[in-house]
């Protein structure tokens, strides 16, 4: 066997195993989808069942469980809030790259950086008091204004980072011929950075579509996301696997297809742009 | 400036010498497009803890109004740090879970992205594939760890443990920290890949190639040619991995709430508990504000190990 032969194997071997891995680094995600289209029984089969009568069963049961309603909090929480940060978000990077002296941006930015860091436990507590004098406890609104909060500097430092590679030409361009400040933002600027503040969009709706803790703590009862929904379906008695499953797979559906959509923004998104 | 420029910057404050556009000078008067978002940030984070430093240096009991809401002064921190048996066990704890799932994702997500470094066919499917654990509801898929893989009766661990010999194991009730480790490093694997990945592309390629000719094996390659020019990467997976694994909390709250006792609680989960547990809100406050100045000291800490050796290193 040549040295060339060699190498092509070794090749092969590797792929291989970069196959495997992934496979296994997912397969706890797989084989829950799998069991969301098994019966209750069936599910708790030792040895696991490969091959098995698939039913819908499951994923109607999680459907007629209420899914309606937490579907409804989550979709209008994750949506919700990231428009408002957005809203609230873009400007603020506008004038942090156009506007704003180096120093007081970049004081800004460290400011931005510092209220993503600070754990979420720490204002609970005064959040909590706060909302439950505003009779606001249990309400999806209180959710909107906190998950805005949580996702106003993703997206600002995100927005940031797509404002400073924009061509200068284009903008001064722009000033020069008279447009306001407005007109600059939503004509120009946003247009050019779409891409980039999509993704950013996309990051915050997983964000908020994921978290727990605040849902959790601030509203259990009234208005739950989904993710409560599938705490509350396994404190029930009796049999609930694939029950579970098929509920989990339809809630992790919109994260997997968004992250995957928006992959190659992640990294940058979750560092504040300290890395591309 | 150029790709690998980039990634060597700061961790903290990226770009941070890329200057802000010195532009026409058009605006007159002072920027204020940041304001309505600063002022939200403020009302939302600045404020509510202010109150909690304010709440924390009183008692003040949800459950027993009558006491009302006395000035302690430093009391409650004073109770946590010497009077509650379960303050330092509870570091240790939330100490075990950064530490733990943070090596064990940086393992992991070091050797997937090196594999998925390599052309391949089906590369970039691939690598979207690989980063679904970081995607999925953290909460939900620790239920799901919980009750199908890692069930003591119907769980596939067990029945995978059982081929070798292993008698089925309780894993929540014998391991449950360590199950929650295994859980949270195996969410964050996908990020630290996803991190070094990046940094990988700014590694040139004719490196790779010169360390190959010159007959070094993989390993020798990646940790005396990859893996310094990897450090930046390394330092901004360490810093936010960290930061963001020590606010874990669906994934305990689903699986053990805590228990058996107190081996799962962490500092979070702990200040969660003494506010709508036991609604000791002074307490609960003061916890939150220790929680705050550790993840500052921790920030700082690495922020600092970090500048001190790049320093060292060009002097």
């Amino acid at each position: 066997m040549g040295i060339e032969a060699t190498r092509k194997w070794s090749n092969y071997a590797w792929t291989t195993l970069t196959y495997l891995l992934v496979f296994l680094l997912v397969f706890p995600v797989l084989w829950m989808a799998l069991t969301g289209f098994k019966t209750e029984i069936a599910a708790i089969t030792v040895p696991p069942t490969l091959f098995f009568q698939p039913t819908l069963d499951q994923f109607l049961l999680a459907i007629n469980g209420g899914f309606g309603a937490y579907l409804f909090n989550s979709v209008a929480a994750s949506l919700v809030s990231t428009a408002l940060a957005m809203v609230l978000g873009i400007p603020a990077a506008y004038a942090m790259v156009f506007q704003m002296r180096n120093k007081s941006s970049n004081d800004m930015l460290f400011f931005v950086l510092s209220t993503r860091f600070m754990p979420f436990a720490a204002i609970l507590v005064p959040l909590y008091v706060i909302i439950t004098r505003l009779n606001l406890l249990d309400n999806l609104f209180v959710l909107i204004v906190v998950y805005t909060a949580m996702n106003l500097p993703l997206i600002i430092w995100m927005a940031r980072s797509y404002f400073m590679d924009l061509p200068k030409e284009v903008l001064e361009g722009a000033w020069l011929d008279g447009c306001s400040t407005l007109q600059t933002i939503v004509r120009i600027v946003v247009p050019m950075a779409a891409p980039g503040l999509a993704a950013a969009a996309l990051l915050a709706v997983i964000f908020a579509w994921n978290d727990f803790f605040f849902a959790v703590t601030l509203t259990y009862t009234n208005s739950p996301t989904l993710p409560i929904m599938v705490a509350a379906f396994t404190s029930n008695e009796g049999l609930f696997l694939a029950k579970v499953s098929a509920l989990a797979t339809m809630i992790i559906l919109v994260p997997v297809a968004i992250g995957i959509y928006a992959q190659k923004h992640l990294v940058q998104g979750l560092t504040g742009g300290a890395l591309k | 400036m150029s790709q690998a420029n980039q990634v060597v910057q700061m961790p903290m404050l990226p770009n941070m010498q890329k200057r802000a556009v010195p532009t026409v000078a058009r605006h007159e008067g002072r920027p204020w497009l940041h304001l309505p978002a600063l002022v939200f940030m403020i009302v939302l984070t600045q404020i509510p803890f202010l109150l909690a430093v304010w709440f924390s240096i009183h008692a003040w009991n949800l459950l027993v109004p009558s006491e009302g809401f006395p000035f302690v002064g430093l009391a409650n921190y004073i109770t946590e740090f010497i009077g509650d048996p379960n303050f330092w066990p509870i570091m240790g704890n939330t100490l075990q879970l950064v530490v733990g799932a943070m090596i064990l994702a940086l393992i992991g997500g070091t050797i997937l992205a090196l594999l998925l470094n390599r052309p391949m066919r089906g590369r970039s499917v691939l690598r979207g594939i690989a980063t679904v654990p970081f995607l999925v509801t953290p909460s939900v898929m620790a239920l799901i760890w919980k009750n199908l893989f890692l069930s003591p009766t119907s769980g596939m661990a067990n029945w995978l443990l059982h081929f070798i010999g292993i008698r089925p194991v309780p894993w929540f009730s014998a391991f449950p920290l360590q199950s929650i480790i295994f859980i949270v490093a195996w969410e964050w694997t996908p990020f630290v890949m996803l991190v070094i990945l990046a940094g990988l592309q700014s590694v040139p390629g004719e490196v790779m190639e010169a360390a190959k000719v010159d007959g070094a094996n993989a390993f020798t390659t990646f940790w005396r040619v990859v893996f310094p020019l990897l450090r930046k990467p390394y330092e901004i997976a360490i810093l936010f991995g960290t930061i963001f694994i020590f606010q874990t909390f669906g994934e305990i709250y689903v699986t053990t709430s805590g228990g058996p006792g107190i081996t799962t609680n962490t500092l979070p989960y702990y200040t969660y508990r003494t506010a709508l547990n036991s609604f000791q809100i002074g307490q609960a406050a003061a916890l939150g504000v220790i929680g705050v100045i550790v993840a500052i000291l921790a920030a700082r800490g690495m922020l600092r190990l970090m500048t001190e050796r790049a320093v060292s290193e060009r002097g």
